[in-house]
């Protein structure tokens, strides 16, 4: 275990998937840290300690102004180069949930080959108007150059927020996405066969628990090593998680299907770092 | 003063992809809750900065900081309303609020911290304040724009302006923060008449009685008191200000519990009983739990700190609070709720050396929210407290990352007069640190320093602790309300843990009720003695009293103590997180609370006075049975359509709605969530967490409340409600041998008074509700580790007046072995089904017999109220069931409550979309309405899959246990009484029937 790959979890400032993070990158034999945002901020530490960084969920300054706007700002101007030097090393980096809102805010995602830390898409209030905490469906795209996503077809875990639409300005801006294959993963209907689910007609609530455009649930940079998705892979990394585990037998297995994810970017950084 | 004010406004882009969902949500509340249709709203969001940057600056980064560029428009130093382009529809109506100056605004704080980040040169006094504006259009006849204004602020909190069309736009301004009133300590004379020094209590919110004054007064009569006074300069013969108020907060009600803990001569009219009681805390609840405490390793801490500790395992501790925040949640139910759940989140933080909050329950007692009676003054509509209630509690257990993992929602025409919010939160903590000591106990020693954390100190929260020991009247005080900042106290809470784990405290507290006077004072037990400087606490605005910093309740605070080797360590980790830190007192040995401000000493209490020193009340309890109308079931054989009402029920129905809006997962931990099922929307019965990752070792969290059996007997009521917990717990498969227990007790005023002329029942059905839970505590063997009590839940007096159903809530926490092996309330398809325990013909006090009494086919709720006469039994069995459980062969299982074995049974269906047939005739001697709709306490529904029939049978030999039928391949739930189908009802229309009466969203989309 102690030679994986470092990873640098973010906390701090109403970040609150921090634990959970770092403890999922450990099972997948990664070796994490939760550092306090102004670790970086200050310069006495350094992302090129690392290998990997995560931005967990929570409520980064009470999403005031914009969910992960102000810490999105604070990452924008205060770790710029940090962020950029970590990027071009090609280490992976995601964002979970209000991570990913942050992301989004930093102009990381969905982002240029080379950042410029320009904000392109936004993350805004859910359609329902409500904050809410259901499990939902993902399936992801097959030919996404991202790096945490091969070989997962379909997985189920939670989403658990209030401003979770993916917007862009136009459609046209969607499309480039697209033909990218940057729009990693999408809410989906789970009666569809794995691997068909996947369309661009907005599905009705609560398949796609925002209103989405196209469904969308997380995109990547790209190179692919930037992810940012809003569902928690992380809240599902245990079978007894599943709300549906006491439906059947007993599993004896403990580690569930969102540990896939980790596993990818722990392996990732092993072959390439 | 900062030189610039400069106004930012922003409003959601429309168009393609775009949508106003602030102004829709506005949209479907007004439709949801008043029937009224608008066209559209749209929002506006405000910022006012007074900074010393110059409005062009702040214009050319407004995108920066104010507005999302992709999906919102701003103006600077411009109303939006006035842009023809965005608004080219002149809107109906206008509505702008505000905050008043003073209320904790956390949109302008963070918006303030944003501000810096971009202008770090914005001043060291910059501030920002919010306003919202709705802009409303094609607004149907007959609604008054005022109305509106007061359906969307609270006039305590916040202020409202309003225009209609043709009218200027309302410009929110910005109002500066004005100092308070500064008076200079004072010297109040004692010396006085009886009647004065009631005048003097009772003027000054002190809520002391007649006794207490006097003992005050006493205490300034003795010479070796004098004495010491006139050493330190203080007026020798009578309180400062200062002194008196930090007395009325540590002696109030709140902070001593002198019902609890007073003198009562019991009369029971019904059995001749004529006895003393000294204390029920100690009798009924204290003793019992230390003689267990004699008998098992794992209670480390009972009663004496902010939570009760017992070890989970050799690594890890576990404790929990739970709390009530009833008048301030009258007053304001989103800022009285939200600083409930930040304030028990405290508690965690505050225990040992400080515990981790991993997990919130809410439990909550409304009226009801489709109430169409009349209102008492100064009383929101019970939909609004929901509302309110609702989203305070969600907003801080969300933005705190704490899950909200399991609750309840009661409803009762008499909570209209106080709404109970019942806040509970477990916390863990390793056993010991890496310096050694045991974390669940604190060790400060003379000469530490301490330290107030985290939020400052201003005028809002003064006078909780007495006011909320007062019964609620119009005239109830503005600045017992606040508004909680989350985010302010997560910074906290992580600098905190980490100060812990690295060694740096040796003692902390929370600043609740009663403030620096309470949460240094009492941490001052320990070294006996303090000495504060009022003067170095950081206020949130100038001029506040010297009693007014000691006693303010002002939120987000912990007091810590650190020993003078640490404190630049400490003071480092607290810049690092960017939280305030400041060295406020000193622990001594004196034996004095001293406080000075600045140079001069304005308060100087001798320790065991100050936490000793209060009389003991006595009181008179005499209970006489009532009398009720006895329940009488109707002329009716369509139990299924009272099926269908009763699933309606707000008491029974579906709370998906609401609760889904908590997050009850993050950390990664919920095994068994609030929903559970195919649809993940039947109901979940308790809580189970696997607190620490990669491991299944588990720990339940489960509740027990049913306020209206109190009715009949609060005897009754206490017992139901402990054993609803057990039972909730045991659905789990908890692990009997490690449990432990919470009270809770809500009741009206019990003092027998003018205003309250029958003190004497309340107070004896208070005797009885302690006696039943200590007898079924100690047959459990749960241990009541801590508990809280709240008194005066009545509003106004005399004849107009409300008082509460007595209440009791009992939470429960306990071991799980494994939380694989577990079960929930869903059937799952090939099962056979039990009832453990036996179903008697209590109807009384009965969800059916409410129901049918407000409709007006019964006359009345009376009858044998469920009572639990031999507990030894249900424990046999439960344990057997337990046993069961964690052996993997019973994975469906659901406990018997509100509707009994008919609702249980359709949640069941519900939750498996799954067809039943059952036969409900069976031993005993209730009749076919007790079997179906009697709500006798000890049975859980269970679900066997057939294979495992056989050893489930093996297991659970020797206790109460009836065959009941078996799931069907259908849709449909038959239930049989012999050979009589007594009902038949379709899976989707119990789920339509269950799921619709409380969804009060007004849609999804």
């Amino acid at each position: 275990m102690s030679d994986g790959p470092k990873v640098a979890v973010l906390f701090g400032f109403g970040i609150n998937c921090d634990r959970e993070t770092a403890a999922v990158f450990d099972l997948a034999g990664g070796v994490s840290e939760r550092v306090h945002v102004n670790h970086f901020v200050n310069g006495d530490r350094d992302l090129s300690e690392f290998q990997i960084l995560a931005v967990p969920g929570g409520f980064s300054f009470g999403d005031h102004l914009g969910s992960g706007r102000l810490l999105g700002n604070r990452m924008r101007f205060a770790m710029r180069e940090q962020l950029s030097a970590f990027v071009a090393a090609g280490k992976p980096v995601i964002g979970i949930c209000n991570g990913f809102q942050v992301l989004v805010k930093t102009g990381l995602l969905p982002g240029k080959e080379v950042p410029d830390f320009e904000q392109r898409a936004s993350l805004t209030l859910n359609n329902s108007g409500r904050y809410e905490d259901r499990w939902v469906t993902l399936e992801f795209d097959p030919e996404s150059p991202c790096i945490w996503t091969k070989g997962i077809t379909r997985i189920e875990c939670p989403v658990r927020h209030g401003e979770g639409r993916f917007v862009m300005p136009s459609s046209s801006d969607l499309d480039e996405l697209d033909e990218n294959n940057q729009i990693v993963t999408r809410y989906v209907d789970p009666s569809t066969e794995p691997g068909k689910g996947i369309t661009d007609e907005t599905l009705p609530f609560p398949l796609c628990p925002n209103g989405s455009i196209r469904n969308i649930a997380g995109i990547c940079d790209p190179t692919g090593l930037v992810f940012g998705l809003m569902p928690h892979p992380e809240a599902a990394y245990a079978t007894f998680l599943h709300p549906h585990h006491t439906r059947g037998e007993v599993n004896e297995e403990i580690l569930g299907e969102g540990m896939q994810i980790f596993r990818n970017a722990v392996d990732y950084a092993r072959a390439n770092l | 003063m900062s030189s610039n004010i400069v106004r930012v406004e922003t409003t959601p882009k429309l168009g393609e992809g775009m949508r106003d969902v602030r102004g829709d949500s506005v949209k479907r509340q007004l439709a949801a809750d008043h029937g009224i249709e608008i066209e559209s709203v749209r929002s506006i969001v405000g910022f006012l900065i007074a900074s010393e940057i110059t409005s062009e600056d702040v214009e050319a980064r407004a995108d920066d900081v104010f507005a999302d560029p992709i999906i919102e428009e701003s103006a600077t130093d411009q109303l939006l309303l006035t842009n023809e382009e965005l608004f080219s529809n002149s809107p109906d109506m206008i509505v702008t609020i505000g905050f008043k100056p003073g209320v904790t605004d956390n949109p302008g704080k963070a918006a303030l911290d944003g501000f810096r980040t971009i202008f770090p040169n914005a001043g060291e006094n910059a501030r920002v304040s919010t306003y919202l504006t709705y802009a409303f259009n094609g607004v149907p006849e007959g609604i008054e724009v005022e109305w509106l204004a007061n359906q969307l602020h609270n006039g305590l909190i916040e202020q409202a302006l309003f225009s209609l069309n043709g009218e200027d736009a309302p410009k929110f301004e910005y109002s500066p923060i004005n100092p308070s009133d500064y008076a200079a300590p004072a010297t109040i004379d004692l010396e006085v008449s009886d009647e004065e020094l009631i005048r003097i209590s009772e003027e000054g919110l002190l809520a002391l009685n007649l006794e207490e004054m006097q003992t005050i007064q006493a205490h300034y009569r003795d010479p070796s008191v004098r004495q010491v006074r006139a050493s330190l300069g203080l007026p020798e013969n009578a309180p400062t200000d200062v002194e008196l108020e930090c007395l009325a907060q540590t002696w109030s009600e709140h902070c001593k519990h002198k019902i609890f803990a007073a003198h009562i001569h019991h009369i029971d009219k019904e059995t001749g009983e004529d006895t003393e009681i000294d204390s029920l805390f100690k009798t009924h609840i204290m003793n019992p739990t230390l003689e267990m405490k004699d008998e098992v390793d794992w209670l480390l801490s009972v009663f004496h700190d902010n939570s009760g500790v017992i070890a989970w395992d050799d690594e890890w501790s576990m404790c929990m609070k739970a709390e009530t925040h009833n008048s301030p949640s009258a007053l304001d139910p989103y800022g009285g709720a939200m600083t409930g759940i930040v304030g028990v989140n405290r508690d965690i933080l505050g225990t040992g050396l400080g515990a981790r909050p991993i997990a919130n329950t809410d439990v909550f007692c409304f009226g009801p929210p489709d109430w169409e009676g009349d209102l008492p003054e100064n009383l929101f509509h019970p939909s609004r407290v929901l509302r309110g209630v609702h989203a305070g509690v969600r907003v801080g257990g969300n933005e705190s990352g704490i899950p909200t993992v399991n609750g309840a929602i009661v409803f009762d025409d008499r909570y209209i007069g106080k709404p109970l919010v019942y806040c509970g939160t477990i916390g863990i903590m390793p056993r010991r640190l890496a310096d050694g000591r045991e974390s669940h106990e604190k060790n400060p020693q003379a000469g530490d320093r301490v330290y107030m954390v985290g939020g400052r100190v201003g005028y809002d929260g003064i006078h909780g602790a007495t006011f909320s020991s007062l019964e609620l009247t119009e005239e109830s005080p503005s600045s017992a309300v606040q508004i909680g900042d989350p985010i302010t106290q997560k910074k906290m809470l992580d600098m905190i843990l980490e100060a812990r784990d690295t060694g740096l405290i040796t003692c902390i507290t929370d600043n609740g009720a009663g403030g620096l006077s309470s949460s240094i004072g009492e941490m001052a037990e320990y070294t006996n003695g303090c000495r504060i400087d009022l003067g170095k606490v950081p206020l949130k605005q100038e001029g506040l009293s010297s009693w007014e910093i000691l006693v303010s309740e002002s939120q987000e605070r912990m007091t810590v103590a650190v020993s003078e080797s640490d404190v630049e360590a400490f003071e480092s980790l607290a810049a690092l997180h960017e939280v305030e830190a400041t060295w406020v007192a000193d622990f001594t040995d004196t034996g004095q609370f001293h406080v000075v401000h600045g140079e001069d000493t304005v308060a100087s209490l001798p320790i065991e006075f100050l936490h000793d020193g209060v009389p003991q009340l006595r009181l008179e309890s005499e209970w006489k049975k009532p009398e009720h109308i006895p329940f009488k079931p109707p002329e009716t054989d369509s139990h299924t359509s009272l099926l269908m009402r009763m699933l309606a029920r707000p008491n029974i129905a579906s709370k998906e709605t609401w609760v889904r809006q908590y997050d009850h997962e993050v950390i990664a931990q919920t095994a068994i969530k609030p929903f559970v099922g195919v649809e993940r929307d039947g109901p979940g019965d308790a809580g189970l967490l696997a607190p620490i990752h990669g491991s299944t070792h588990g720990l339940v969290v489960s509740n027990g409340i049913s306020p209206r059996y109190s009715d009949i007997d609060a005897g009754a009521m206490a017992a139901a409600a402990v054993d609803e917990a057990v039972r909730n717990a045991v659905c789990t498969g908890v692990d009997l041998s490690k449990v432990a227990g919470l009270d809770n007790f809500c009741w009206p005023d019990p003092i027998e008074s003018k205003k309250t002329p029958d003190g004497k029942f309340k107070l004896a059905q208070l005797v009885r509700a302690n006696r039943e839970l200590e007898r079924i505590c100690r047959a459990y063997f749960v241990p009541c580790i801590s508990g809280k009590d709240s008194m005066k839940n009545d509003y106004g007096t005399g004849e107009n007046k409300i008082s509460i159903p007595p209440t009791l809530l009992f939470s429960l926490f306990g071991n799980h072995p494994d939380v694989r092996y577990t079960t929930t309330s869903d059937l799952k398809p090939g099962e056979s089904l039990y009832l453990v325990g036996e179903s008697k013909q209590e109807l009384g006090a009965s969800e059916l017999a409410f129901m049918l009494t407000e409709s007006g086919e019964s006359d009345g709720i009376g009858g044998e109220v469920p009572r639990l006469p031999e507990p030894e039994k249900n424990l046999a069995s439960y344990k057997s069931l337990t046993k069961a459980i964690q052996s993997g062969i019973v994975r469906t299982a659901h406990d018997c409550s509100e509707g009994g074995v008919a609702v249980a049974i359709a949640e069941m269906c519900i939750g498996g979309r799954c067809g039943a047939a059952i036969d409900i005739d069976g031993p005993g001697d209730a009749d076919l309405w007790g079997r179906l709709w009697g709500e006798s306490l000890g049975r859980i529904l269970v679900g066997v899959k057939q294979e495992n029939r056989e050893e489930f049978l093996s297991q659970m030999k020797g206790n109460h246990l009836t065959y009941m039928g078996e799931t069907t391949d259908g849709d449909t739930l038959s239930v049989w009484d012999g050979d009589d189908l007594v009902i038949e009802a379709n899976v989707e229309e119990m789920v339509s029937a269950w799921k619709g009466s409380l969804d009060m969203n007004g849609g999804d989309q």
